[in-house]
């Protein structure tokens, strides 16, 4: 056994192998020809080989060392990221999404959460008797200016400019506090405040331009109207999943932590995926609907729909079954 | 999945289809950041571009201001997607992470699918807490806050992965990806060397630990001075020298290249004894010669 011929014979190979690696690593997959694959792939399971023998052969160290190396390299150029599987997701997202929503207890506790610190404080700002300068204490003097004046003209005007910018500014904003929602529930607390905080600020928010004396408030009402369903139901959506991912590493069912957390996720991601969708729906519909000049009615047909659609989706779709639940 | 780990440095073992273990280097939070700092600026540099480019087209002043609503989406898709997208199409690598050699895995080796890419890089929002309020910190009103990143710090800390909570949630790990080099095999100018290995018993056979030992002693040996390859050989040597029959002050460094040669280098009687061609390299002959293997030298 000639360790040094040894290696002398097979570094050819893997000097080769290398080669291809960095040439894969460069290329787009769809741009490689066939041979150089075949040839690739050959060339890294004789490495494998190599490797898996390097004991027998006595290889010194750093040799071994370079064939682990080299094997992960080429292992991860053979291997490559899948993108998202869009046929799978078609029964994920209409029978496993809908019927896991429908009785997850953290999706149901979030629902409870948001929409009765919204409505509660959407009350309080409309009446003005029970809590006088709620919506101000809340929403803050500067930011009440700014939005009467960014709703001042009426929706769609050639001459109200800032419309689409709105449009542009509510997709950055209340996307992204859904995603703070669902990354600060892995934490429990921060996504409890943050849900709470952002439910009590748009409650008060839509409660003071419900107000009569306001006069923004028709304008405000024509652009939220349309997307409002989606949207405000992926942030519910992506509360709810991350508070079952914070609450997996608390309530292990046996598992350890990690293990829990990631059990939790494989079935969390999907609903996230499903909040992201409604997100995705909601910035379509405002941008180009809820800018627009198209009549209230249109909008308002718009949110009936969609929450016929939401309704239909997690009653109907998410119904509990007995030959899918025991499957 | 198992749960110990043996490892006392930061590589971990992986299994892959081809039913072969191989090492991978994980990369702690302090290899990681200067790669998340690049994402960081490329992730500016495009935020700017759009910025001009939107700008300068004149969308600013057209119509409905469409180029300030075009330039927000685009903020929102760089600050929550940049990570996932990249990571999805460019199979695991940031700009950061190409640029330093470091790729997104799944924990058990294989490559990461889009869903878990966009995830983790989702979470990374929690590694950001706890949050300290600009207000408290200098005695001012403000609502901003320095992130203090310390569960992105203390988590990875505690798991022998490395792993930050997205990567723990989603089940992925961040590992090196570096080109080795082989040595050309250490070739022995000195005379005595094959002599003395003439002189070796020809039915000592060396173990695969003391190969193993041999081999990363020669290969640093020539990092070493003279009295330290006396000191460090002697451990070895000492031993084996009434073992050979050899006199007792032959020097301790010679007997060991003596050895590595005749092991290594020399051609010895039955040389093909478990070695497969290169064109068989199945993996039944993989097996059949590593059971060969474990027989010779058990």
């Amino acid at each position: 056994m000639q360790v040094a011929k040894l290696i002398a014979d097979r570094q050819r190979n893997w000097t080769e192998l290398d080669r291809l690696c960095n040439e894969l690593e460069r290329r787009r997959a769809k741009k490689i020809p066939a041979e150089t694959i075949t040839r690739f792939s050959f060339l890294y399971r004789s490495a494998c080989a190599d490797l898996a023998l390097a004991d027998t052969y006595q290889l010194p160290s750093n040799t071994v060392q370079y064939l682990h190396r080299l094997v992960g390299r080429s292992h991860n150029q053979l291997y490559r990221a899948r993108s998202f599987d869009y046929q799978a997701w078609k029964t994920i997202l209409l029978e496993d999404v809908p019927q896991r929503i429908f009785r997850d207890g953290c999706v149901q506790t979030a629902f409870i959460v948001f929409w009765g610190i919204f409505l509660a404080s959407a009350y309080l700002a409309v009446s003005g008797d029970v809590w006088p300068d709620y919506a101000e204490e809340i929403l803050g003097q500067q930011q009440i200016e700014m939005m009467e004046a960014n709703f001042a003209d009426p929706i769609g005007r050639a001459n109200s400019s800032m419309n689409s910018v709105m449009a542009g500014f509510y997709i950055y904003n209340n996307a992204g506090i859904g995603l703070k929602c669902f990354a600060g529930g892995l934490l429990v607390i921060p996504g409890l405040l943050i849900t709470i905080f952002n439910a009590a600020y748009l409650g008060a928010a839509f409660g003071y331009m419900a107000r009569p004396d306001v006069a923004a408030g028709v304008n405000f009402f024509h652009f939220v109207t349309a997307h409002g369903p989606f949207e405000l139901t992926a942030i519910v959506l992506s509360a709810g999943a991350g508070l079952r991912l914070g609450l997996s590493w608390m309530m292990t069912h046996g598992l350890t932590r990690i293990d829990s957390m990631r059990e939790t996720a494989k079935e969390v991601m999907p609903v996230m995926g499903a909040a992201l969708i409604l997100f995705l729906l909601a910035a379509l519909i405002e941008g180009f609907l809820s800018p627009s000049s198209a009549p209230y009615v249109v909008k308002a047909a718009v949110a009936i729909i969609t929450s016929a659609m939401l309704m239909f989706y997690f009653v109907v779709l998410g119904y509990p079954r007995k030959t899918s639940s025991e499957t | 999945m198992t749960r110990d780990f043996k490892q006392i440095d930061s590589t971990v073992d992986v299994k892959t289809p081809e039913n072969i273990a191989f090492q991978y280097q994980v990369v702690g939070p302090f290899r990681r950041f200067p790669a998340f700092l690049i994402d960081l600026c490329v992730r500016f540099a495009v935020w700017l571009a759009a910025l001009l480019i939107l700008s300068l087209t004149g969308a600013f002043a057209g119509i409905d201001g469409l180029g300030i609503a075009i330039w927000l989406v685009i903020w929102f898709v760089l600050e929550w997607f940049y990570g996932g997208i990249l990571e999805t199409y460019w199979n695991g690598q940031t700009v950061g992470k190409r640029l330093l050699g470091m790729r997104v895995l799944q924990v058990d080796g294989q490559p990461i699918n889009g869903l878990q890419a966009v995830m983790r890089n989702i979470l990374r929002l929690v590694d950001m807490m706890p949050l300290i309020p600009i207000g408290i910190l200098f005695g001012i009103e403000s609502i901003w806050a320095i992130p203090s990143c310390l569960i992105g710090l203390v988590v990875p800390v505690l798991n022998p992965r490395f792993q930050r909570l997205g990567d723990l949630v989603c089940g992925t790990m961040v590992i090196a990806e570096q080109r080795g080099w082989v040595n050309k095999g250490v070739a022995f100018d000195d005379p005595r060397i094959p002599q003395l290995a003439a002189l070796l018993p020809r039915n000592f056979s060396v173990s695969r630990k003391l190969g193993q030992a041999l081999a990363s002693y020669i290969e640093r040996r020539r990092f070493l001075s003279a009295p330290r390859r006396q000191e460090i050989a002697a451990n070895l040597g000492s031993l084996l020298l009434p073992r050979f029959n050899l006199p007792l002050n032959t020097s301790h460094d010679l007997l060991l290249c003596a050895l590595y040669h005749r092991t290594f280098v020399e051609s010895r009687e039955n040389p093909d004894d478990v070695r497969p061609t290169i064109g068989l390299l199945s993996q039944e002959a993989t097996r059949v010669s590593q059971s060969q293997g474990t027989g010779v030298t058990s």
